[in-house]
C-alpha cells in the first residue's frame, strides 16, 4: 500500500498511535484539501451566494408577508401559516402528490432498473432499445403530450378501445375524480428515461472483472445480481431515489397540461407545485404560495433527510 | 501502473468473451428478452409516430384520431409551420441551439469541478454544504422567479441568454452535481493514490484520472441538460421577450392560443422537427455510455 | 472564506429583498404627461396565436409610421405564459407600456396601481368612438383603465350540418323559448342515438353566469365589487345544467369533464360531438374556422315570456391598457388612441380580436368580412340593440373567479356536492379572494 494510502487508512481508523510526522502529513493534505476544494467549489459558492440564496430567502421573507405582486409586500407574522391549518384544497392537494410520490417513484424506478440490467447484457440492437425507451422523456413536457393523453384515456380513447375487446367497458380515465391521478402516476412512469439512462451509465462502472470472478467461483446470474450488481450501484440507486422524490414532490408540468392548469376533475391532480402556482399567479398570493413553497421545501427536506438517514443500511460505497 | 494507461478507452464487446458452451442455452431467454422489449417499445413508440402522423393530417382531424393511419395525406403543415412565424423557424433552433450549448458546458465544467470537491476533497463544513447544495432544488421555481428577475433585470440580463446560461456555469444544477459525486465516489481511490504517487496535484488527478473515468456521467450531465433546457419553457418564456430571440419552445407556443384559433398541425409538424436535434444527441451522446471503468482493461 | 461567504449572502439576499418590492416605486402623475423630444421606445405586449402576432406588428408598422420618432418593441405569448410572464414584470416593475388586457385581470391590476388612468390623458387619447356602456366596462373605480377593443354577446352557437343530418328542424333562433331550445337539444341526442348531443351547457364559466343571473334579474357582482349573487341563481344555474346531463341532452360527467379547459379546436363544438353550446360569440369565428366542414349559427340566449328584457351586454373581448410605470405615458396614451381610431388598425386586425366596439371600425371592416363574421357581426348588432346596462366588471381579488366556477361545477358534476351547496361555497370562496385583495 503506498503512503498516502497508509495515511489514508490512519486518518479512518482514528486517531490514536500518530506520530508527530504522521500528524504533521495528516495536516498538511488537510490543508491541501482545503486549498483546493475552495478553487473547485469556486464556482457553485458563486452561484449559491450570487444567484441561488438571494431569492431563496427574499421568497422566505415574503412567506410571512401579504404579497400581491403589484404593491408592497406586508409582513403578517405567522397569517400565512395560520391560513394553511384551515385550508382544505391544501389539504387535498397534500394528498394527491403525497400519493403520487409514493406509487410512482418506486414504480418508476423499478421499471428503469429492469430495462436498465435487461439492456445491459449486450444483447442486439442495444441502442435501439435504448433510444426508443428513452423516446417518451423526449416528449414527456411536450403540449402535445396533453392532446395525446385524452385520446389515449379519454372515454372513447386507446385503453378503452382495448378493453371493450374484452367486454369492459372502460372509465373516462383522464376526466373521473377517481383515475385521473392514476394516469398521470401512468405518464410519470413512462417517462422512466431518465432513471434507466442513469442506471445504465451505473452500470458501465462496475468493474467487469468481478463477474468474471464470479463466475469463476460458480456464482449463478441471481447470486451475481444481488451480489455484485445491486450493492456497486446502490450509490446510483440512492442518486434516483432521492432526485425522483425531491422531482415528483415538485411535479408540475404534466398535471399543468393534461388538466389544463386546473389541478382537476374536482381537484384530483392538484399537485403542491400546482396550488402553490394557482395561489401565486391566479390568485395575486405570493406571500402565500412562497408559504406553501416552504412548507413543501420541509416536507422533501425531511424526505430526502431520512432518505440519507436510511442510506447507510444499504448504500455501499468504494471509497 | 501509470494514470495514462487507465484513461484510455478501449470498447470492447462482451458476448464474444463468452464462452461458446453456454450461448445456446441462453438463447430462449434472449427471444424472449426481444419480444418483451419490442412490445414495450411500441408503446414507447406510439406517441411519436403519433405526433408524426398528426403532423401530416389536416387539422380538424388529429383531434379525432387516435390511431395511426392517415385518410388524407397532408405534407403542407411542414413548410407552413416552418414560415408561419415572423422568422422561419431555423432561427428559433438556432437560439435554443445557443442556450442549449452554453448550459452544457456550463454543467460540465462547473458541475464536475463541485463534485470532485464533494467527493474527493476534506474540508470543513462539507456536510453543511452538501446540504445546502440539495435545499436549493427543493424550492419551486414558481416562487423564486420573481426574485431572480428582479435581480436580473438589476444586472441589465433580461432579453438576453446569460439568465439561462450563467446559473449552469455557476454549478447551481445540484442534480448535476450529486450525479457526478455518485459516480466519482464509484471510482477506486486506489486510481487517484496511484496518481498521487507521480506527484499530481488535485488539478491532474481531476482532469486526467476522474474525468475520463466518468464519461458515462458526463455524457448523462449532456443528454440531460440539452433535453431539459431544449425543452425548458418557463425560464425561457419569462427571461426573454424579444420575439427575435424567443427559443424553440416559447415559439412553438405561437402556433397555439387557448382563447383564438390555433395551428395544431403546425405545432405538430415543428414539435416533431425540433426533437430531430434532441434524438441526434441522444443517439449520439449514448455511445459514451458505453465508455466507463468498466471497459477500460481495469487495473 | 466563510465568513467572506456569509457576508455576501447576506448582501445578495439584502438585494434580492430590496428589489423584489422596487416594483412598487411612486409612479409620475399622468396628468404631467407629455410627449417626450426626440427618439421614444414604446414596449407593447399581448397574447394570441400567430395570425395575431402577424396583424399586431403589421399595425405597428403603421403605427411607426405616421410617427417615425416613436419606435414599438413587441413582446407576446400565448394566453397561459401571457398572464405569468405579465405578472412577474409587472412585480419587478418592468411591465411593458402598452399591454392588451382582459376583463377578469383588468381590476385586479389597476386597483393596485399597476395601469395608466387613461382618462388623465385626454389630450393623446380618445376613446368616443366607442359607446358608453363598452365604454363602462373599461372602468374601474369610475376611471379608465383600459379601452375595450373588441366585444361579443354571449350566444348560442348552432351546428346547423349536424341539426340538417338528424333531420332536426332548426328552431327560430328568435323567438325561442328554454322549452324549445331544451326539446331541440333532445331531438338532437334521441335521432343520432346518442353519438351527438344535443348541447354542451354552460355552468365553469362568468360569462354564461352572468347572462344566467340577468335572465333572473340578478348580477354576479355589485358596484362595490362585492359577491351579491343569490345563491339560489348560482344553484339554478347548475341544477339546469345537471338537468340536461341527466335527460341526455348534454354529454355526460366524465365526457364534460375529458373537454373542460381544452383549447378551443378539441372542444365538442368544433369536433362535432354537441349540436349547440353557449359560447362568448367571439370564439364564432375561430370555430367556424377550427371546423370547415360545419355550417354553424350564432344566435340569442332562448328567453321565456318572464324573462326580463335587456339580459344580454356587449362583453369587451378584450382591452389596451398602459402601466402606471410608463415613462412615456404620452406616447403610450397616442398608440392606444391609433390602435382604436385608425381604420388601418380594422383592416390589419379584422375579426381576430373580435367584433370591433366601435361602429367607425365596423363600417371599415364590413366590406371584407367572410361569412362567419358577418354572422358574427349581426350577433353583435343585434346584442347592442338588446344588451341592457353593462354590469360590474370582475372586481379586484376575484380573478380566480372561471376556476372556482369549473372547480365547484365539476364537483357538483360528480355529485360531490349538491348545487345549493356548491353555490354557497362559492359565493364564500369568491367573497372572501375580494375580501382578503381588498
Amino acid at each position: 500500500m503506498s503512503a498516502i494510502g497508509e495515511l489514508r487508512t490512519l486518518r479512518r481508523d482514528g486517531r490514536g498511535g500518530l506520530t508527530a510526522d504522521q500528524k504533521q502529513a495528516l495536516a498538511k493534505e488537510r490543508r491541501r484539501d482545503s486549498k483546493a476544494a475552495a478553487v473547485f467549489l469556486a464556482p457553485w459558492l458563486l452561484g449559491l451566494v450570487g444567484i441561488t440564496i438571494g431569492p431563496m430567502i427574499a421568497s422566505l421573507y415574503l412567506a410571512f408577508t401579504d404579497y400581491n405582486l403589484l404593491q408592497d409586500p406586508n409582513f403578517t407574522g405567522l397569517e400565512n401559516i395560520q391560513r394553511m391549518l384551515g385550508d382544505e384544497r391544501l389539504g387535498r392537494s397534500l394528498v394527491a402528490t403525497l400519493t403520487y410520490v409514493v406509487v410512482s417513484v418506486p414504480i418508476q424506478l423499478a421499471v428503469a432498473l429492469g430495462l436498465a440490467l435487461l439492456l445491459d447484457r449486450g444483447i442486439r440492437g442495444l441502442a435501439l432499445y435504448r433510444s426508443v425507451l428513452y423516446l417518451p422523456s423526449l416528449l414527456g413536457a411536450s403540449v402535445a403530450i396533453a392532446v395525446l393523453w385524452r385520446l389515449v384515456f379519454g372515454g372513447e380513447g386507446l385503453v378503452n378501445a382495448f378493453l371493450g375487446l374484452f367486454g369492459i367497458q372502460g372509465p373516462a380515465w383522464v376526466a373521473e375524480p377517481d383515475t385521473a391521478l392514476g394516469t398521470l402516476i401512468v405518464l410519470h412512469v413512462w417517462t422512466f428515461g431518465a432513471p434507466m439512462v442513469i442506471f445504465l451509465a451505473g452500470l458501465r462502472q462496475i468493474p467487469r472483472q468481478y463477474y468474471d470472478a464470479a463466475s469463476t467461483d460458480g456464482a449463478n446470474k441471481w447470486q451475481q445480481l444481488r451480489k455484485i450488481t445491486l450493492p456497486l450501484l446502490s450509490p446510483i440507486i440512492f442518486f434516483n431515489l432521492v432526485l425522483g422524490l425531491i422531482g415528483s414532490f415538485q411535479s408540475f408540468t404534466q398535471a399543468f397540461i393534461v388538466s389544463n392548469g386546473s389541478g382537476g376533475p374536482a381537484d384530483s391532480t392538484l399537485f403542491f407545485s400546482l396550488y402553490l402556482y394557482q395561489e401565486g399567479f391566479a390568485g395575486f398570493r405570493m406571500g402565500y404560495a412562497s408559504a406553501l413553497a416552504w412548507l413543501l421545501l420541509i416536507i422533501i427536506g425531511a424526505f430526502t433527510a431520512l432518505n440519507f438517514w436510511a442510506s447507510k443500511y444499504w448504500v455501499f460505497y468504494d471509497d | 501502473m501509470t494514470t495514462e494507461t487507465l484513461a484510455t478507452t478501449e470498447p470492447t464487446t462482451r458476448p464474444g468473451k463468452r464462452p461458446l458452451v453456454i450461448k445456446h442455452r441462453r438463447r430462449r431467454p434472449r427471444v424472449l428478452a426481444h419480444v418483451g422489449l419490442i412490445l414495450v417499445a411500441v408503446v414507447m413508440l406510439y406517441p411519436l409516430l403519433w405526433m408524426v402522423t398528426s403532423s401530416l393530417r389536416p387539422n380538424d382531424e388529429i383531434f379525432t384520431s387516435p390511431g395511426l393511419l392517415i385518410d388524407t395525406f397532408d405534407l403542407s403543415h411542414y413548410p407552413d409551420g416552418w414560415n408561419a412565424l415572423s422568422k422561419p423557424f431555423g432561427s428559433y433552433l438556432l437560439n435554443s441551439a445557443l442556450v442549449v450549448l452554453g448550459s452544457v458546458v456550463g454543467n460540465l465544467v462547473s458541475c464536475s469541478m463541485a463534485a470532485y470537491a464533494f467527493a474527493r476533497l476534506q474540508f470543513r463544513a462539507k456536510t453543511v454544504a452538501f446540504a445546502a447544495m440539495l435545499l436549493t432544488i427543493m424550492l419551486p421555481v414558481h416562487v423564486l422567479i420573481i426574485p431572480q428577475y428582479v435581480m436580473f433585470a438589476q444586472l441589465g440580463w433580461i432579453n438576453t441568454y446569460l439568465p439561462l446560461i450563467v446559473p449552469k456555469l455557476l454549478a447551481t444544477d445540484a442534480f448535476f452535481v450529486f450525479l457526478m459525486v455518485q459516480f466519482v465516489r464509484g471510482i477506486p481511490r486506489e486510481l487517484d493514490e496511484a496518481a498521487r504517487i507521480d506527484g499530481a496535484g488535485h488539478a491532474r488527478i481531476f482532469l486526467q484520472v476522474i474525468l475520463p473515468l466518468m464519461v458515462p456521467a458526463l455524457a448523462t450531465t449532456t443528454i440531460f441538460t440539452f433535453i431539459w433546457t431544449w425543452n425548458d419553457f418557463f425560464s425561457q418564456l419569462i427571461f426573454v421577450t424579444d420575439p427575435d430571440l424567443y427559443t424553440v419552445p416559447v415559439a412553438l407556443r405561437q402556433f397555439i392560443d387557448a382563447q383564438s384559433q390555433s395551428d395544431f398541425g403546425a405545432l405538430f409538424a415543428m414539435s416533431v422537427v425540433s426533437l430531430i436535434p434532441v434524438f441526434l444527441v441522444f443517439l449520439f451522446g449514448q455511445r459514451f455510455l458505453l465508455r466507463g471503468i468498466a471497459t477500460t482493461g481495469g487495473k | 472564506m466563510e465568513r467572506r461567504a456569509r457576508r455576501a449572502a447576506l448582501a445578495g439576499s439584502a438585494l434580492a429583498l430590496s428589489v423584489s418590492v422596487a416594483g412598487c416605486g411612486i409612479a409620475p402623475d399622468p396628468a404631467d404627461a407629455e410627449l417626450s423630444e426626440g427618439e421614444v421606445t414604446l414596449t407593447m405586449t399581448w397574447w394570441g396565436a400567430d395570425a395575431r402576432h402577424q396583424s399586431t406588428l403589421d399595425a405597428i408598422k403603421l403605427f411607426e409610421e405616421k410617427y417615425p420618432r416613436i419606435t414599438v418593441e413587441p413582446t407576446y405569448a400565448d394566453w397561459g405564459g401571457y398572464w405569468d410572464r405579465l405578472a412577474t414584470t409587472a412585480a419587478a416593475g418592468d411591465m411593458p407600456d402598452v399591454v392588451q388586457f382582459d376583463q377578469l385581470y383588468l381590476s385586479s391590476y389597476a386597483g393596485r396601481g399597476a395601469l395608466l388612468d387613461l382618462d388623465a390623458v385626454p389630450e393623446f387619447l380618445d376613446a368616443s368612438s366607442l359607446p358608453d356602456n363598452v365604454l363602462a366596462s373599461g372602468e374601474v373605480d369610475g376611471s379608465l383603465y383600459a379601452v375595450p377593443i373588441g366585444v361579443a354577446g354571449n350566444g348560442v352557437v348552432l351546428n346547423t350540418s349536424l341539426f340538417e343530418k338528424y333531420d332536426v328542424p332548426v328552431p327560430d333562433t328568435d323567438t325561442w323559448t328554454w322549452a324549445e331550445f331544451d326539446a331541440a337539444a333532445q331531438a338532437i341526442t334521441e335521432a343520432s342515438g346518442g353519438k351527438v348531443r344535443g348541447l354542451s351547457p354552460f355552468g365553469a364559466d362568468s360569462f354564461s353566469l352572468e347572462v344566467f343571473a340577468r335572465q333572473h334579474g340578478d348580477q354576479i357582482f355589485d358596484a362595490e365589487g362585492d359577491v351579491t349573487i343569490d345563491p339560489a341563481t348560482v344553484a339554478a344555474y347548475w341544477q339546469r345544467e345537471l338537468d340536461w346531463i341527466e335527460s341526455g341532452a348534454a354529454p355526460d360527467a366524465a365526457a364534460l369533464s375529458e373537454k373542460a379547459g381544452v383549447p378551443l379546436d378539441q372542444g365538442d363544438t368544433v369536433v362535432g360531438n354537441t349540436a349547440m353550446a353557449f359560447i362568448a360569440a367571439g370564439q364564432f369565428t375561430a370555430i367556424a374556422a377550427a371546423a370547415p366542414d360545419f355550417e354553424y349559427e350564432v344566435a340569442d340566449w332562448p328567453a321565456d315570456p318572464d324573462t326580463p328584457e335587456g339580459f344580454q351586454y356587449p362583453k369587451p373581448s378584450m382591452y389596451w391598457a398602459a402601466s402606471s410605470q410608463s415613462e412615456h405615458p404620452a406616447e403610450a396614451a397616442l398608440l392606444i388612441d391609433f390602435l382604436v381610431n385608425d381604420p388601418q388598425v380594422a383592416r390589419a386586425f379584422g375579426t381576430d380580436r373580435g367584433i370591433p366596439a366601435s361602429e367607425a371600425f365596423q363600417e371599415a371592416l364590413e366590406p371584407t368580412l367572410d361569412e362567419p363574421a358577418r354572422k358574427l357581426l349581426d350577433f353583435t348588432k343585434l346584442v347592442g340593440e338588446r344588451s341592457g346596462d353593462a354590469p360590474p366588471i370582475t372586481p379586484n381579488g376575484a380573478s380566480e373567479i372561471e376556476t372556482m366556477l369549473s372547480r365547484y361545477n365539476q364537483q357538483v358534476q360528480f355529485g360531490k356536492l349538491s348545487p345549493q351547496e356548491a353555490a354557497a361555497a362559492f359565493i364564500e370562496e369568491l367573497q372572501a379572494a375580494v375580501d382578503a385583495a381588498g
